[in-house]
């Protein structure tokens, strides 16, 4: 237990001492020292893998209970004050909700913290990944025109944020999950409202009102639990059989749906791209939205071969394709790097949900993956954003001889999310060779089979016509430009890069299949290949072919925007699909 | 060691394959046609002519593009995992695509794009054609997909859809988008010239061997039923490239989505069942 209460606590004593750490020299030290402890501690929880449980003191449940309606007042008078009838309503229903069950609470053993495999590997993310995010944060926010103070305040909340993510997934109550799922709504609240313009403001309130219904659905499973089951504890939910079990696992799971940003509630994490990029990175990317597949897991013991959960499953499946398509018509990069973020959680929800030991485990390295790829997207992101003032793909044409820094990184992170060796790809390989494994049991699984393989491509369309706007230079007679990024932005980047390396080749080594070394010839080709360079001078440079034009001509980007009749169809089923979860809970 | 022979000679091959679908559709057309060896003809005059470059990383990118579909042939006759064959395939296109992007050629963006949104219309296609194989046979590797027979009864529709989108991977009318001669003179291989097309133009004979493959799956133990599709295959897909107009990039997305991956996916389920 002791390690559990150092990352939850740490973080809060790092955001006390922040105050008195105001040269930005000083705050790297007391950031490094922070994130290397958690580091530390993440690490020798997730190899010590020993189960351990805590039961709340009687003063703690009370602290939670008077946080927890502060909390729902504050979202109260929020809707009060910005006038949004949504959330003053949903905050109203979460109010009346809580009391309900905290009235009819049973009376229980059990433990309200369990620490388990699946919570130290989350440590891992949350830890290594967001503590690297929070350093590179301090560079970036160096760049806004804002006090020092306020500065100051935003890395403040992304330590609390890191202390909150680190109780979320160790969390065995219902009731406490609740109240930490609603500090996450809390966390995009304020940090996607922080530059404080209309814009901000806007969609801050969206993420706040889409979110309160991800509350409102857990406080309904709560209930279900304790009226059928008698209980709170996620250990014992899922361990229970018959009656409304899963009435009541469907309604929670799908607070994961709306935590995951699945269409229809792709709107908030789209939103979220005003706030300042660590922000994207840390919350809407790399851990908070893998609250979602994390709340999959933790449910697929009751999940795994039900009605509830292929609808789960193929719910995932056809997110990971939606969003993959509706991606293609979007310029904004961070809006690119979100929707296909909003895809791969479909992916890995719709993985979770089959509930079998080994999609478990592919659910897990898909996380890991995913977090270290999308993170450096997006850090990336904010560095080309802060140094070359480009947010939108069509200015990024040619990036690879403006910034070849920024430009390499963006193609590596692209790279590891779609081509082999690397882990992501391993993940997607295994997926389908363990669904096609599953299908003549499983017949049901055969449209996520094909949402995987059609969202796969789609994907990888989408990332190399992102990657054709970087790549495109006219010769190499003039030489790459040189970029000079600071060691606040590269270091963060490298050692992620680095991860993505080391873990592949780990996850390579461990899985023991011999034909998989061959999916790193050609990668090492590609890496080999300017070698060469030297030697390709002997040839003649030449200009491209122009078929006689004389006007110079450029060709442009290529976007696929589906018709507004379509999209309407795309969220009206959706929207059905969503709501049937909870009919098909009821009715199995 | 056979297998090794082959391996190396598989370029080779392919072009023998390549100069005879010359010849033949010159036969359709009533012409006299190329000679069966011409491809080789074109490679050495290749070598012979002044090779220009527009930079170091767009020409090594083709050489790249062909190495790696030459693992990928390789590993076909190696009797590897189709699946995994199936994705280093994926990966070589990718290095084409990034060589067809990395310059400010309208033709060469063009024609990447147009690989891209060919790989939309083929890729699932071609994975729901292996998982089918991996529903009758029980495993991906094409070893043991060839120890069994009787997958043309099984799997009609999958055979089907592998048609409909074999003229995709063969560039061959009405699917010949990608490269398009007449409109975005030859896409993607407009900037390569001498040596570095030479590379283009050996991948091509790749391409031929790698999709030809999956037609020669089909007879599974039976290899002369096998060599047999793959002959009547060749014959009809230049029919139907000499009889047929070429269809927009888009549509060619459609009609594979709306014909092939449907005929493809009745087939599973109906294998389900």
């Amino acid at each position: 237990m002791p390690g559990a209460m150092l990352l939850i606590l740490l973080p809060i004593v790092a955001t006390l001492l922040l105050r008195w750490f105001r040269s930005e020299k000083m705050q790297y030290i007391l950031l490094a020292t922070t994130v290397v402890l958690l580091s530390a501690t993440a690490l020798k929880l997730y190899f010590g893998s020993a189960v351990l449980t805590f039961h709340f003191p009687h003063w703690l449940e009370l602290f939670i209970v008077i946080a927890d309606l502060l909390l729902l007042l504050y979202f109260l008078w929020q809707g009060r004050r910005f006038d949004r009838r949504i959330i003053t309503l949903l905050a109203v229903i979460q109010l009346l909700l809580y009391g309900w069950a905290e009235s009819v609470l049973p009376e229980e053993g059990g433990a309200e913290v369990v620490v388990d495999a699946l919570s130290t590997f989350m440590f891992l993310i949350i830890n290594i990944v967001g503590g690297i995010i929070v350093v590179y944060a301090v560079r970036y926010m160096s760049y806004e025109e804002i006090s020092e103070e306020k500065k100051r305040l935003f890395i403040a909340y992304l330590l609390l944020f890191l202390s909150v993510m680190n109780a979320v997934v160790v969390s065995n109550s219902l009731l406490l999950f609740f109240f930490l799922f609603e500090m996450t709504t809390l966390a995009s609240y304020l940090l996607i409202g922080f530059r404080g313009d209309e814009t901000a403001q806007k969609n801050a309130l969206k993420a706040l009102w889409m979110n309160q219904i991800g509350g409102v659905v857990i406080l309904l499973g709560t209930l279900c639990a304790i009226y059928g089951y008698d209980t709170t504890r996620f250990d014992a939910l899922t361990g229970s059989v018959g009656g409304t079990l899963l009435l009541c696992v469907s309604l929670v799971s799908m607070a994961a749906l709306v935590k995951g940003a699945s269409i229809p509630f792709d709107g908030w994490l789209l939103g979220a791209m005003v706030a300042p990029t660590p922000v994207s990175a840390i919350l809407h990317s790399a851990t908070m939205v893998k609250i979602a597949p994390w709340l999959i897991l933790k449910l697929s013991p009751a999940l795994g071969g039900t009605g509830v959960g292929l609808l789960l499953s193929t719910f995932g499946g056809f997110v990971f394709v939606a969003a993959s398509y509706l991606a293609l018509s979007r310029t904004v990069f961070k809006e690119i790097l979100g929707y296909s973020t909003i895809a791969l959680l479909g992916l890995m929800m719709a993985l979770a949900a089959i509930g079998t030991p080994e999609t478990s485990i592919l659910t897990m390295v898909l996380i890991f993956f995913h977090a270290l790829s999308k993170a450096m997207l997006f850090m990336t992101a904010g560095v080309v954003e802060k140094l070359h003032h480009l947010k939108d793909i069509e200015d990024m044409k040619g990036l690879i001889e403006t910034a070849p820094k920024s430009a390499r990184f963006i193609l590596f992170g692209f790279v590891s999310l779609t081509l082999p060796p690397f882990g992501l790809f391993i993940v997607k390989l295994f997926a389908i060779e363990e669904v096609s494994h599953m299908l003549p049991d499983h017949p049901g699984l055969f449209l996520l089979l094909l949402s995987i393989l059609i969202g796969s491509t789609l994907l990888v369309l989408l990332y190399f016509k992102v990657t054709a706007a970087i790549l495109s230079r006219p010769s190499d007679i003039v030489g790459l430009g040189h970029e000079a990024m600071p060691s606040g932005f590269l270091l963060p980047l490298a050692i992620l890069a680095v991860l993505v390396v080391f873990t592949t080749i780990r996850l390579a080594a461990v899985q023991q299949v011999a034909d998989l070394t061959l999916f790193f010839v050609p990668i090492a080709m590609l890496v080999l290949a300017p070698l060469a360079y030297r030697w390709m001078d002997r040839f003649d440079r030449v200009k491209c072919y122009h078929c006689g034009e004389k006007e110079s001509f450029d060709a442009a980007l290529y976007y696929y925007e589906p018709t507004p009749k379509i999209r309407v169809a795309i969220y009206t089923f959706f929207t059905l699909l969503f709501v049937s979860v909870a009919l098909t809970g009821a009715l199995s | 060691m056979t297998t090794w022979f082959w391996i190396v000679m598989a370029p080779v091959l392919g072009g023998l394959v390549y100069g005879g679908e010359r010849v033949l559709r010159a036969r359709m057309q009533r012409r006299q046609g190329p000679p069966l060896l011409q491809p080789f003809y074109d490679m050495f005059k290749l070598m012979d002519k002044r090779t220009l470059v527009i930079h170091s990383a767009h020409a090594l990118l083709g050489v790249v593009h062909f190495l790696v579909l030459w693992i990928t042939v390789g590993a076909i006759f190696f009797g590897w995992n189709l699946l995994y064959i199936v994705f280093l395939h994926l990966f070589a296109l990718i290095v084409l695509v990034i060589a067809g992007y990395s310059v400010r050629s309208v033709f060469s963006q063009i024609g990447a794009n147009r690989e891209l949104l060919a790989l939309v219309a083929y890729e699932p296609v071609l994975l729901l054609v292996t998982v089918g194989f991996y529903l009758y046979a029980g495993s991906f590797y094409i070893g043991d997909i060839l120890h069994h027979s009787g997958y043309l009864s099984q799997m009609p529709l999958l055979f089907l859809a592998l048609l409909v989108i074999l003229p995709i991977k063969v560039k061959k009318s009405p699917f010949d988008v990608v490269e398009g001669h007449q409109e975005i003179v030859g896409g993607v291989e407009v900037e390569y010239s001498g040596f570095f097309f030479e590379f283009l133009y050996m991948a091509r004979f790749l391409e031929y061997i790698f999709i030809y493959s999956f037609v020669f799956l089909f007879g599974g133990a039976d290899y002369w039923l096998g060599a047999l599709l793959v002959i009547g295959t060749f014959i009809l897909v230049n029919l139907v490239d000499n009889a047929t107009a070429r269809v927009r990039a888009a549509d060619m997305v459609k009609i594979s989505y709306l014909l092939a991956l449907l005929l493809a996916g009745i087939n599973i389920v109906w294998m389900l069942t």
